[in-house]
């Protein structure tokens, strides 16, 4: 108890004269938060959009007007011809351009059902068919309208209310503060902890400890504290910048999410710990940290939910921490999520964080072969 | 005097030729990132779990329904006639959605009034979100015309999809991902270059002879850049061979930008560890400032245009932005260097600027 | 040499037939000696010549791959971590953490050794009494000199009142004068009862040895007091005796 004691004190005064720490623990996180947190979004806004009228009929018209309606389409007006629509595109002018045939109106009343065409850029697939949606959502009204209108008294109307829950406005920071927030403890933790003791490794301060009495798993332990520590301070500015930055309430039980936070915190510290037993130099460390933060970013389901990732790509996101992070916050910020439903992923965090730990601990043999 | 940057970028490649393990690691990693994240990554809608509470139990209510479970979209986890909780639902993520079916569904139909149909979404995905309200949008006017029999007044909707006709996700992350993996790798290498200098303590050495500060420079970035180029082209080929994404524009073009873009990576990553006193802090700058700038803020996912316009300007100085609209470009659009000229003079003033700084800072440090 | 169980406890180090290889190359080959309680044993040789296998070996942080050895009576390939209570270890780099001061160093080997704060204190008043670390206490330890960062890592592996301290090439780059006191300060704990055991490539630090051994290429060439080799070779120095020993005896 004492020689951990001893480890963690030292640990404390090494942390509080490396300046640098300050930077990076609390600054540049806070500052990558802010900028981050208030840019992405993968809504569809902004789209610059134009017309091709080839029909100038009351219809017509009131096609355009309905399409100018929707505020996230950017209307830039109308073009001439197909031509001049093309180039745009491909200038990456304009994203979207709606052709209306001639022979619009005409046909609409000869019951011929013409055809308006939807040109889309779909390089940004997603980007494309949720345009393709809100441009179906849109005609379909007016379909509506005019159905109605056609059929007189006596038609049938289906009316849809939907209601969102959670997330009213459909807001996608609440989507994403909570997951950025995992992904910056991820970079500091895991990369942290494995440079500090390789460090040690480089220096030859590890050989000097092999000597003493210390035991391999008092070692570990007197290491994970003082980030641990660290880890919960850097968690809390997160917290409070998300609720008043972004005014993102917690709307579950804090306890609950800050023991979350330590199983999370097992996992990312006993990745580190493993990484520094399986490489010599700072330079090595750093490198197999890198690849795995990566991995651990691009397959968490921050960019891109799981359930759409192929399915062996999908057993691979089982061994990956953050993912079970990501959803643990997500869960207890917008729906109060209790324990009862996360059981999970808790289970997850805390088996791949004992594992590494154990396997570190073994790894750690007080013998240089 | 002859300039001794050939002597620096020899021993530069025969350093990173005896250097097996580094050099294993940075031409295999990206292909492996190729692979894993190619497959990975990609958008493409899979079905929504909708939860149906069928208060009117009428053939009609069955009808819609049935039409509502025949999309591609909606998979349909649970009929009943009522629902205790949904928070319940939503919180075991059994359900992304509820439909409930009014009690007097059936007689509104058949007597021509309108009958409210309520969706309850679980927001907590907003795109997701509206995606359910709108595809849901449209399977009611369909069956609202289905059941109405008028054919006049109707029109249909033809999409035509430019450049991806598929909708594919892969032609619009391949492209994005290569970005991605080069602007690693660059930092990646750098941090290789500068460390064994320092390691070696050959610096010292270099500074006391006659050699200028920018020859040692440019004398670094250039066997790195052609490990980066050399990285470059194997995922750019196996990209688009593997995930069928063929290049529509000239190859030599996207070979051009490339170079410029890699020495764009390895500059930044050189200027500072110039500037960085200790070597990790340097790496671990490096390295934040790389990965998640580019993967959040450069459009790889993340449309630009949706951002805020303050926010917009902040990815304008992001490289791995500028290269992304390049390759995709290029790639997907088939651009010349009439559509392209702009961000790539962009990018390589970026680069002149980076050198130019870093030359500087060196000076400074020798003083 | 003496027979009988008696040998056991007198000696501080035995060691028997001890052999290291690592792949192809045998670092040391088979070497046997002991060292009695309260010597100061060197181990000469050059670079390269198996000192520091040895001593890792001795302390329990590399296993033999032939042969056995005892430290402060215990087996050093299966009691290995019973020694590492009992002995004090320097290492060549003088494994200190660079961004603490000398105070919160030894505090933290204190610790580690198990020693209470009121231990700590005292002990290290006592120590830098002895070692002159006094004013430095507060000091960062990557603004010591050499000379003092030496005292320092000696001091932090006498915390514990060890019997037997193994010191790695303890005096490497430093000056000849730190040197000079810094063997003084070996006197005076080897007259407290402590067993020392210290490899050097400096020749004339073989002086100041009770007995020695001469390693060349992984083999024990002479093993003997400074007087009597000086005397056998005929030459008026340790540093001939070197000379003459390793390029005689062609191995």
């Amino acid at each position: 108890m004492r020689r951990i004691i001893a480890v963690v004190r030292k640990e404390f005064r090494q942390i509080r004269r490396t300046k640098a720490y300050i930077g990076i623990i609390f600054i540049a996180p806070f500052m990558q938060l802010l900028i981050m947190g208030s840019a992405i979004t993968n809504e569809v806004k902004h789209i610059p959009s134009a017309v091709l009228d080839l029909d100038r009929s009351p219809h017509s018209r009131e096609v355009i007007e309905a399409f100018k309606a929707v505020n996230l389409f950017d209307y830039l007006g109308e073009v001439q011809s197909r031509l001049e629509a093309t180039a745009e595109m491909d200038d990456g002018r304009l994203k979207l351009v709606l052709v209306i045939p001639r022979h619009f109106e005409r046909d609409l009343s000869r019951g011929i059902r013409p055809g308006i065409q939807v040109l889309i850029d779909g390089v940004d697939g997603n980007s494309a068919g949720i345009t393709l949606g809100y441009i179906n959502s849109v005609l379909a009204k007016v379909q509506h309208d005019w159905a109605l209108h056609t059929a007189g008294q006596g038609a049938a109307s289906i009316n849809l209310i939907p209601r969102m829950l959670y997330n009213p406005n459909l807001d996608s920071t609440l989507n994403f503060v909570p997951g950025l927030i995992g992904i910056l403890l991820v970079m500091m933790t895991t990369m942290l902890t494995a440079l500090n003791i390789v460090r040690e490794k480089e220096i030859g301060t590890l050989e000097q400890l092999m000597v003493t009495p210390l035991e391999g798993w008092q070692l570990i332990i007197g290491k994970i504290i003082p980030f641990t520590v660290l880890g919960f301070l850097q968690f809390t500015i997160g917290v409070l910048a998300a609720r008043i930055i972004f005014a993102i309430p917690l709307r579950g039980s804090l306890p609950l999410l800050y023991a979350m936070v330590g199983l999370f915190f097992l996992s990312t510290m006993g990745l580190g710990i493993f990484v520094s037993t399986i490489t010599q130099t700072q330079q090595q460390a750093m490198f197999v940290a890198y690849f795995i933060i990566i991995f651990m970013l691009l397959l968490s389901g921050f960019f891109v939910p799981i359930q759409n990732m192929p399915i062996f790509v999908q057993y691979l996101t089982l061994i990956n921490p953050l993912r079970y992070f990501i959803n643990v916050l997500r869960e207890i910020y917008l729906k109060a999520t209790p324990f009862r439903y996360l059981w999970r992923e808790a289970a997850a965090m805390g088996g791949i964080g004992l594992t590494l730990l154990i396997g570190a601990a073994l790894r750690f043999h007080k013998r240089l072969g | 005097m002859k300039s001794s940057i050939p002597a620096i970028v020899g021993k530069e490649i025969v350093h990173i030729l005896r250097d097996k393990q580094s050099l294993f690691m940075v031409l295999t990693m990206p292909v492996l990132m190729l692979l894993l994240y190619g497959y990975a990554i990609t958008l493409d809608m899979q079905r929504i779990n909708i939860m149906v509470v069928d208060n009117s139990g009428t053939p009609q209510s069955r009808e819609l329904i049935r039409h509502v479970s025949s999309t591609d979209f909606f998979r349909i986890s649970k009929v009943d006639s009522g629902i205790h909780d949904i928070n319940t639902l939503f919180q075991s993520r059994m359900a992304q959605c509820v439909l409930f079916i009014p009690g007097d569904y059936a007689e509104s139909i058949i007597s021509g009034r309108q009958a409210d149909l309520q969706l309850v979404i679980d927001a907590s995905d907003p795109n997701a979100a509206s995606f359910i309200q709108n595809y849901m949008g449209k399977v009611t006017a369909e069956e609202m015309i289905r059941r109405n029999g008028t054919e006049a007044g109707l029109f249909s909707i033809e999409p035509r999809i430019f450049y991806n006709p598929d909708m594919r996700s892969a032609p619009f992350f391949i492209p994005g991902l290569i970005a991605l993996i080069l602007i690693l790798i660059s930092a990646l290498l750098t941090s290789i270059a500068i460390v064994r200098e320092k390691e070696s303590g050959t610096m010292e050495q270099l500074l006391v002879s006659p050699v200028k500060p920018s020859q040692i420079i440019i004398g670094k970035v250039l066997p790195y850049t052609l490990l980066g180029f050399v990285d470059g082209l194997i995922i750019l080929v196996l990209g688009s061979l593997l995930f069928d994404v063929p290049i529509q524009g000239s190859f030599l073009l996207v070979a051009c930008m490339m170079l410029i873009y890699v020495v764009t990576g390895l500059s930044l990553g050189i200027l500072v560890s110039t500037i960085s006193q200790s070597q990790s802090v340097a790496m671990l700058a490096a390295i934040t400032l790389t990965i998640l700038p580019s993967m959040l803020m450069s459009g790889f996912i993340f449309p630009i245009s949706s951002m805020p316009r303050a926010f917009q300007y902040f990815s304008r100085i992001v490289p791995a932005t500028y290269f992304i609209e390049i390759i995709r470009g290029i790639v997907l659009k088939g651009n010349g260097i009439a559509q392209i000229y702009r961000q790539a003079a962009v990018l390589l003033g970026i680069d002149i600027f980076l050198i130019t700084v870093s030359i500087r800072a060196f000076r400074i440090r020798l003083e | 040499m003496i027979e009988g169980k008696n040998m056991e406890e007198r000696s501080a180090v035995d060691v028997d037939g001890l052999t290291r290889r690592f792949g192809d190359f045998i670092a040391v080959n088979g070497i046997s000696f002991q060292v009695a309680k309260g010597e100061i044993f060197g181990f000469l040789g050059a670079n390269g010549a198996g000192k520091t296998t040895t001593i890792r070996m001795l302390c329990g942080l590399l296993s033999p791959t032939g042969g056995s050895g005892r430290v402060a009576g215990f087996d050093i390939s299966s009691e290995y971590e019973k020694i590492k209570e009992r002995i004090g270890y320097m290492s060549q780099k003088f494994s200190l953490y660079e961004d603490l001061t000398v105070m919160e160093n030894i505090e933290f080997y204190g610790g580690i050794y198990g020693l209470g704060r009121n231990e700590v204190i005292e002990r290290s008043r006592e120590l830098f009494a002895i070692i002159g670390l006094n004013e430095h206490a507060d000091q960062l330890a990557a603004s010591l000199p050499m000379g003092w960062k030496q005292r320092m890592a000696l001091c932090a592996s006498l915390l514990h009142d060890p019997d037997i301290i193994f010191l790695d090439e303890p005096t490497s780059g430093v000056d000849p004068v730190a040197r000079r006191s810094f063997w003084l300060l070996i006197y005076q704990l080897a007259e407290t009862g402590k067993t020392i055991f210290v490899t050097t490539h400096y020749m004339d630090e073989a002086e100041y040895c009770n007995r020695l051994a001469i390693m060349k290429r992984g083999e024990i060439i002479e093993l003997s007091g400074p007087q009597e080799l000086k005397k056998r070779y005929g030459v008026g120095s340790m540093q001939e005796v070197f000379l003459e020993a390793v390029r005689e005896k062609k191995i």
